[in-house]
């Protein structure tokens, strides 16, 4: 290795052509990698595992209070991915306004859109293995019961897993809402937690909020592959916690000043 | 190449950056010279898209910094070394640069070495000094083969060993075509480092040019035995200048109408005997920094009006 100053050294005039513009899946892998490779991520993710792992047991080993279904374990790894998955979400958006990295990020690709699309993209790659890692986790816990002789009801249906599926995206959509909108971690992250629970209060109070906001109701009926007649709450739901944060989010991300 | 035409932002009315124009050709160090405070951070992250101006523009060869298409092969920027995750190795940070700006890993390797942070390179960037973290910055703004560099204060947190490393870094890429601007609250600093200076007080340009040119425009000084009659021909003359260092009186020639002829012909018709009649050369950029900084910028509420 040299570390003599030639115009090839420090690059000046390197460059051949005239350099392309960065491919999104470029941009994706990156947001990706930034996600998941530091160790506060790591052990994140680990806990994430860990807990639902941890939470499947409990149809396993409290037989006569959990239906022994297919279906029911696999409700269990919904509920466990998604306590903690939305952290994970959130932090992508909001980690480098954090850590203040959203300089670099900001001036090697200025189309600040494309960042943020490519963040949306790792973080539903994200909440895809997730759910994938849930099917794993509810399958081995299905296969601890079986091997304890009782008998299971075998009731997965392919609505039942899409409603699995989408449950999990949601969930990660709500924390990436969150994200965009607040950028910043602390603030997310609690509002993450106190906003829905504040909701799911209210909901107790008045049905109107129970039936088209209160995302344990609304959102839970997408996991149970429950639409009918839901549809439009399960729609203003999504509105509420999804679409307009985030797209308030965007616009803030976009406008914003990076000081 | 790097223009901006004038370039203003104000935070809440309160004016920041004041029409600010510069000129960065290939081939030069240009200083961008302030006291804190100054708008040089400002203005420099509307060059870059970071901070959205009120009103002008910046162009980097030409276009817009957000139109570029992949502006890291453009221009490398260093505006804040302590921006960076704290949580990740020096060697990661750059390799997530390098895959962004689509340049081959083995360039990675190669910066860590020119900017001296090899053996650290598998360390945790949280555990860097300033001066390390100032180095990977460099090293990132060079991931991309760029032709321009913009720094924001890059001797920040440098020991002497790293300023003069940085120095000669930036002199060979300025001498191989490259452009630079780098932005510095340090007067030695700028005078060491740059060619052109640009100095900003108050978010305005109070002075622009050559170097040179600046340091020799700045201050003459004149001696005469009898500093008395000296001073009295300078006042029927309508000269300014004020007294010392010593008895000596030094006359302000920024403005060009004065020269050292002018101030001998002003003895010559009062008959005072000079003994000493010269450009100040000891710390002229200094009073040029500190008259420019201190007197000339316009109070902030002028230009808001």
């Amino acid at each position: 290795m040299t570390t003599s100053l030639s115009p090839r050294t420090l690059g000046i005039h390197a460059a051949p052509s005239a350099p392309g513009p960065i491919g999104f899946s470029r941009l994706v892998r990156v947001e990706w990698a930034k996600a998941t490779d530091t160790r506060a991520a790591r052990w994140l993710l680990a806990l994430v595992a860990l807990s639902t792992a941890g939470m499947m047991l409990v149809p396993v080993l409290a037989p006569t209070t959990f239906d022994q279904t297919f279906a029911s374990y696999l409700r269990v790894a919904a509920l466990a991915v998604t306590i903690l998955l939305p952290v994970v979400a959130i932090l992508m958006f909001t980690g480098e306004w954090s850590q203040r990295s959203v300089m670099t990020t900001f001036t090697q690709e200025p189309r600040r859109i494309r960042v943020l699309n490519a963040k949306l993209a790792a973080s539903m790659v994200l909440g895809g293995g997730a759910a994938v890692f849930g099917g794993v986790v509810t399958a081995a816990g299905l296969g601890l019961a079986a091997a304890s002789g009782r008998p299971l009801e075998a009731n997965l249906t392919v609505g039942a897993t899409t409603g699995y599926l989408l449950f999990v995206l949601l969930n990660v959509l709500a924390g990436v809402a969150f994200g965009a909108l607040l950028q910043s971690s602390a603030t997310a992250i609690a509002a993450s937690f106190a906003f829905p629970a504040a909701f799911a209060l209210l909901g107790t109070a008045s049905t109107l909020v129970a039936d088209w906001i209160d995302m344990s109701t609304t959102f839970n009926w997408v996991l149970e592959n429950n639409w009918g007649g839901h549809v439009p709450q399960i729609s203003v739901s999504v509105l509420f916690w999804v679409a307009v944060p985030l797209a308030a989010g965007v616009v803030r991300t976009i406008r914003r000043d990076v000081g | 190449m790097i223009t901006t035409t004038a370039l203003t932002k104000s935070y809440n009315k309160m004016p920041v950056v004041r029409d600010v124009s510069l000129r960065c050709e290939p081939g030069t160090i240009t200083g961008f010279l302030g006291a804190n405070g100054a708008g040089k951070s400002t203005t420099l992250k509307m060059i870059v898209g970071l901070v959205r101006p009120d009103r002008g523009t910046a162009t980097i060869d030409g276009r817009p910094f957000g139109e570029l298409p992949n502006p890291t092969r453009v221009v490398g920027t260093l505006l804040d070394a302590s921006a960076m995750h704290p949580g990740r190795s020096g060697r990661s940070t750059l390799t997530i640069a390098a895959r962004l700006a689509g340049v081959q890993p083995r360039r990675v390797e190669h910066l860590l070495d020119l900017v001296g942070i090899a053996d650290a390179a598998e360390k945790r960037v949280g555990t860097y000094s300033l001066g390390m973290r100032q180095r990977l910055g460099v090293a990132q703004a060079l991931v991309g083969e760029p032709g321009a560099l913009i720094l924001d204060e890059p001797a920040n947190g440098l020991d002497p060993e790293g300023i003069a490393w940085m120095r000669t870094l930036l002199r060979d890429f300025a001498d191989h075509g490259g452009t630079v601007l780098l932005s510095s609250h340090l007067l030695h600093e700028v005078q060491a480092t740059a060619d052109h200076l640009v100095v900003i007080s108050r978010g305005a340009v109070v002075a622009a040019g050559r170097l040179d040119d600046l340091l020799a425009s700045s201050t003459i000084l004149v001696r005469s035995p009898d500093p008395g009659a000296l001073a009295a021909a300078l006042q029927v003359a309508r000269i300014d200048y004020v007294a010392g260092p010593g008895d000596a009186l030094t006359v302000d020639v920024s403005g060009g109408r004065v020269t050292t002829e002018v101030l001998a012909g002003v003895a010559r018709d009062h008959q005072v005997l000079l003994t000493e009649l010269r450009q100040s050369e000891t710390d002229g950029l200094e009073q040029l920094f500190f008259s420019l900084t201190a007197a000339k910028a316009a109070p902030p509420q002028e230009a808001a009006a």
